[in-house]
């Protein structure tokens, strides 16, 4: 699974995403849960606008001295044994590590949860091996494997879409006889599992954050499978991000405590660990460690408008907060990295062709930029996406620019505006129509338009517009009144 | 150094339009000190009531014992856990606890994690064990989390793989939160004192909420946790 995992138009996703309820239920569940969490988590600690504006420091100051932060990291990796490679693409970085285990002649691969070896399709690259066995340990993407590599809807969350009963059938093919409670499901792929990891010749993670001064790895997760997969097999391979470093333990130490608050509402994830190869006398832990360094795309937001996403420390906060995100789940983006932080990283890596509909799944409400732990402005961000994709792909020449230079005319030009809105009530009649007043609409006592022309049709799909009151009963009416009844002191 | 690691460093300068080679002129500067000032000038008392709360907040089971009746507990333990198998580290800090003798009569018979021993000898011997009795290095009263460095004799997979967990730790290493730490680790690291590969933080047993997002407590790694602080250590 690259990072675009379906090649369904947008509009189709999203259809699709509208007709399944048990998603949008499961979503907007989680969304409340963490938000109870997320929010206590961090007044706990106090002083959270603080606490963001440190992490943004650290990651900017990363993101500004990144090729000497990589340096650094590489140089201390090295000497404590790691080998380090960089990759520029995808197929670079799936290849070396490829090639890696038929080295070695791996037979049996564990994997800890990470987004960037997804990203690189890693899993499907190994499997080409013939005898080669390869699994994912954490709970969430065993289940995403056995069902088929179902594609994940959440960075955090990547089931989220699941119910137990559709897990029961999954691991039920794979020999598990007990019912549907969560806790027995777990136990059984505890089991399952542990076999695989005692066996395990290669052992494959992510990186939360690579400590440059030390050469060390931070792994944050909250099963044990990760540290397991650090343990067990006497090859490790880390697959990171370019921009995933941070100066010292004392800089990730701030930023796991940001993470885990952010992400799931604990303090700290029940396992925070910093690793590298395994020293004299050490007798588990890897003895032969791989660290590979993936750009893929990442350098495009390099010196531009979009530099910020690189701060992002994949909380899914955002994803946590956004109503779009609660609307359509994590299948309708039709990216690995969905939500509000997907639809601006997204674009970024692969480009506007093939997720230019993304940045338009927004509606700028700014709650991801609000909660964001290291201050990336997302929602603005997502505005400046829309900017340079019309200039870059020289999009909108047709009606739609003609209307917008309509609006721009009328709602620049004060006469027309006033005349506009002296008239708007009685040229809407005839798209309008009358509903029976309730608590949702109680407000539209001048009628509804239910579909509406050009670009404003958008709106209408999935929402009615209220027709705009008689120029009397205005806002701007009404605000000139109030203003001379204030004014005379009544 | 590989051929292509230049070549990807140039290119994130020049795409960025910023030079290489000029951390050492702006190192880093934090702009505040929340991560040192936060939860600072508690009492030692306040901290073992803090520790104590936040474990049980994270489903640990909390005790204290005073060393001369740390064998007593220690047993009491075993007691209500009926392993068949023990694992213990290879460790001075046991005897420090006043344990060398507990250990040699202690029923089931232990096995250790031996320096020195294989890979597969230290690994069987952590996977088939019931009950781990580790030792941690520091305590976190903010968020009720031991921390382990790896050595020799108190491998990786000791903490991970056993059933059940208990960590000994000493009162006088609890700290207020993770940054106390975290400074002690890169002070070590950083003077050569400390040559491990590894350094843990655990907080409470494994757990996950990836079905229906219903916490399950244990799933790869110990199903349950017992934090005993030794009071006067």
């Amino acid at each position: 699974m690259a990072i675009a995992y379906s090649d369904k138009p947008f509009k189709v996703r999203l259809a699709e995403s509208e007709q399944d309820t048990f998603m949008q239920k499961a979503v907007a569940k989680a969304q409340d849960a963490q938000w109870t969490k997320r929010t206590a988590s961090r007044n706990e600690l106090g002083h959270w606008e603080q606490w963001r504006e440190l992490g943004q420091q650290i990651r900017q100051h990363v993101v500004r001295y990144l090729p000497d932060y990589l340096e650094e990291f590489a140089d201390n990796a090295e000497k404590r044994g790691a080998h380090v490679y960089f990759a520029r693409t995808d197929k670079e970085a799936a290849a070396y590590i490829r090639e890696l285990a038929e080295r070695k002649h791996v037979q049996h691969v564990v994997k800890s949860k990470s987004m960037v070896t997804t990203e690189i399709d890693l899993d499907q690259e190994l499997l080409k091996i013939p005898g080669l066995s390869l699994l994912e340990t954490d709970l969430a993407e065993f289940i995403l494997q056995e069902d088929d590599w179902d594609e994940p809807t959440h960075i955090v969350f990547p089931t989220l879409h699941k119910n137990r009963d559709q897990i029961h059938e999954i691991f039920a093919k794979i020999g598990y006889k007990g019912d549907n409670d969560p806790q027995h499901m777990a136990r059984f792929a505890r089991e399952y599992l542990r076999a695989s990891f005692l066996k395990a010749d290669m052992g494959i993670t992510g990186c939360n954050f690579a400590v440059a001064d030390t050469g060390m790895v931070n792994l944050v997760t909250n099963e044990g499978n990760g540290d397991l997969t650090m343990a067990i097999p006497p090859t490790q391979v880390v697959v990171m991000g370019m921009e995933r470093l941070v100066p010292s333990l004392k800089e990730a130490e701030v930023l796991d405590n940001m993470l885990a608050r952010s992400a799931v509402g604990q303090k700290l994830t029940s396992y925070c660990s910093f690793s590298s190869v395994a020293a004299t006398g050490e007798s588990d832990g890897p003895t032969e460690y791989h660290i590979v360094i993936v750009d893929n795309g990442r350098m495009n937001a390099l010196g531009g408008p979009f530099e910020e996403v690189l701060q992002c420390i994949r909380c899914g906060a955002c994803l946590n907060v956004c109503p779009v995100y609660r609307h359509i789940g994590g299948h309708g983006y039709g990216s690995i990295y969905p939500g509000p932080i997907g639809a601006v990283l997204s674009p970024v890596l692969r480009g506007y062709k093939q997720f230019g509909d993304l940045p338009f799944a927004s509606s700028l409400c700014g709650a991801c930029t609000e909660t964001c732990p290291v201050k990336i402005p997302l929602h603005s961000l997502l505005i400046k996406h829309r900017e340079v994709m019309m200039n870059e792909l020289h999009m909108d020449t047709g009606l739609n620019k003609v209307t917008y230079k309509a609006l721009g005319l009328a709602t620049g030009t004060p006469a027309i505006f006033h005349m506009g809105i002296s008239v708007d009530h009685s040229m809407t009649a005839l798209l309008s129509h009358h509903q029976e007043p309730t608590a949702q609409n109680y407000f539209m006592g001048d009628g509804i338009m239910s579909k509406l022309p050009f670009i404003l049709g958008g709106w209408t799909v999935i929402r009615d517009m209220p027709r705009p009151p008689r120029a009397k009963d205005n806002f701007r009416s009404w605000f000139k009144q109030h203003k001379q009844l204030q004014e005379a002191g009544r | 150094m590989n051929d292509n690691r230049e070549a990807f460093l140039n290119a994130i300068a020049e795409k960025s339009g910023r030079p290489r080679h000029q951390l050492q002129d702006h190192p880093f500067q934090p702009l505040n000190d929340l991560p040192e000032t936060t939860l600072a000038g508690k009492s030692p008392a306040e901290l073992l009531a803090l520790a104590k709360q936040n474990s049980e907040a994270v489903h640990v089971t909390f005790l204290t014992s005073a060393q001369a009746d740390l064998p007593a507990a220690l047993s009491a333990y075993l007691a209500n856990q009926q392993p068949k198998t023990l694992l213990l580290p290879t460790d001075e800090r046991l005897a420090q606890y006043g344990l060398s003798d507990w250990v040699k009569q202690v029923t089931p018979t232990p096995q250790y994690w031996v320096p020195g021993a294989s890979r597969e000898d230290n690994l069987n011997a952590a996977a088939t064990a019931d009950v781990a009795i580790g030792c941690a290095d520091m305590l976190l009263a903010e968020s009720g989390t031991i921390t382990v460095a790896t050595t020799p004799g108190q491998g990786r997979a000791f903490h991970f793989l056993p059933t059940h967990y208990l960590a000994l730790v000493p009162a006088s290493r609890i700290v207020p939160r993770s940054r106390q730490a975290m400074d002690y680790y890169d002070a070590e690291l950083k003077a050569g004192r400390l040559t491990t590969s590894n350094i843990n933080f655990i907080t409470g047993p494994s757990n996950s909420g990836d079905i229906e997002m219903v916490l399950v407590v244990g799933v790869h790694g110990p199903l349950d946790m017992t934090y005993l602080v030794v009071t006067d250590a």
